[in-house]
């Protein structure tokens, strides 16, 4: 199995108990989608190697615990700490027009409802509080907001990214700001 | 200790000023602001801020959950990365 048919499914964070158990961190949207898992490959040393899960145990905060088949002692689970856990690409769930995964609009042309073509998307910024898409446009970055009401659908077939960008969006990085001076009000036109 | 009921919420009376202006006209404009001690409230909702952080603007669009949280908590104002790696991560 070679990495580009491989998405990133998390990562080994710890040992849990005596009896070869590990936690793992799962860095997807839906952590419980996961809770049959029954084989995920393991990064070592560069190579994706396959190992069959006994038992998952899906937790609170996108963690889960679990038991590999042939880890049975604290001392054979410890060398998969912090290895990269890795599923193929076919098993992601196929997603309609106005879904898409992150790193499939890397790329994309941004298409504007009013302004039409503006720029490619570069890369998107995962946050706790929102996500960003990153643009490229006139040589500057121009963030996204991703939400339904500014990213509206995606083309796969045209490769293109459908948004109404709020009015005046594009004009906050094109223009020049003046920074507020000490003692006036720290909000400006 | 948090603020004291009898105050109220902070809001920037600048900001405040421009939201009800955008409200009465039924405008929806990115508005830029410093200002990012201030408080969220039910009138911001569905306005999208750019809020300064230090650097750069960070475009904030103001969902129903975000009220009563302060403009500067969605501005980061340490470096960011931004992945590429294949996830199980987009908008659903």
């Amino acid at each position: 199995m070679q990495y580009n048919d491989c998405f990133q499914l998390g990562h080994i964070t710890r040992t849990h108990g005596t009896r070869g158990e590990v936690v793992i961190f799962l860095d997807v949207d839906f952590p419980e989608d996961y809770d049959e898992l029954d084989s995920v490959f393991v990064e070592i040393k560069g190579q994706l190697v396959p190992y069959f899960i006994k038992n998952i145990n899906v937790q609170k905060g996108s963690k889960a615990i679990v038991k590999f088949e042939d880890i049975n002692s604290i001392e054979a689970a410890m060398p998969l700490i912090n290895c990269a856990l890795f599923l193929p690409e076919e098993t992601l769930d196929e997603l309609d027009g106005s879904q898409f995964y992150y790193h499939e609009i890397i790329g994309f042309k941004v298409v504007d409802e009013k302004l039409g073509a503006l720029g490619t998307v570069t890369t998107v910024y995962t946050m706790s509080t929102q996500d960003l898409i990153a643009m490229s446009y006139n040589g500057n970055e121009v963030l996204i907001p991703v939400n339904d009401d500014i990213v509206l659908r995606v083309d796969r077939e045209q490769k293109n990214l459908h948004v109404a960008l709020p009015e005046g969006l594009l004009e906050v990085y094109t223009e020049e700001t003046t920074t507020p001076e000490d003692g006036q009000e720290d909000e400006q036109e | 200790m948090g603020r004291s009921i009898k105050k109220g919420p902070y809001i920037d009376f600048r900001l405040q000023t421009k939201i009800d202006v955008m409200n009465g006209a039924g405008k929806k404009s990115v508005i830029k602001t410093w200002s990012r001690r201030s408080t969220i409230s039910p009138d911001f909702i569905g306005h999208t801020f750019a809020v300064h952080n230090g650097n750069k603007f960070i475009p904030v669009y103001v969902t129903e959950n975000m009220v009563g949280h302060k403009l500067g908590e969605f501005s980061p104002t340490r470096n960011f990365r931004g992945h590429i790696a294949k996830k199980d991560k987009g908008k659903r």
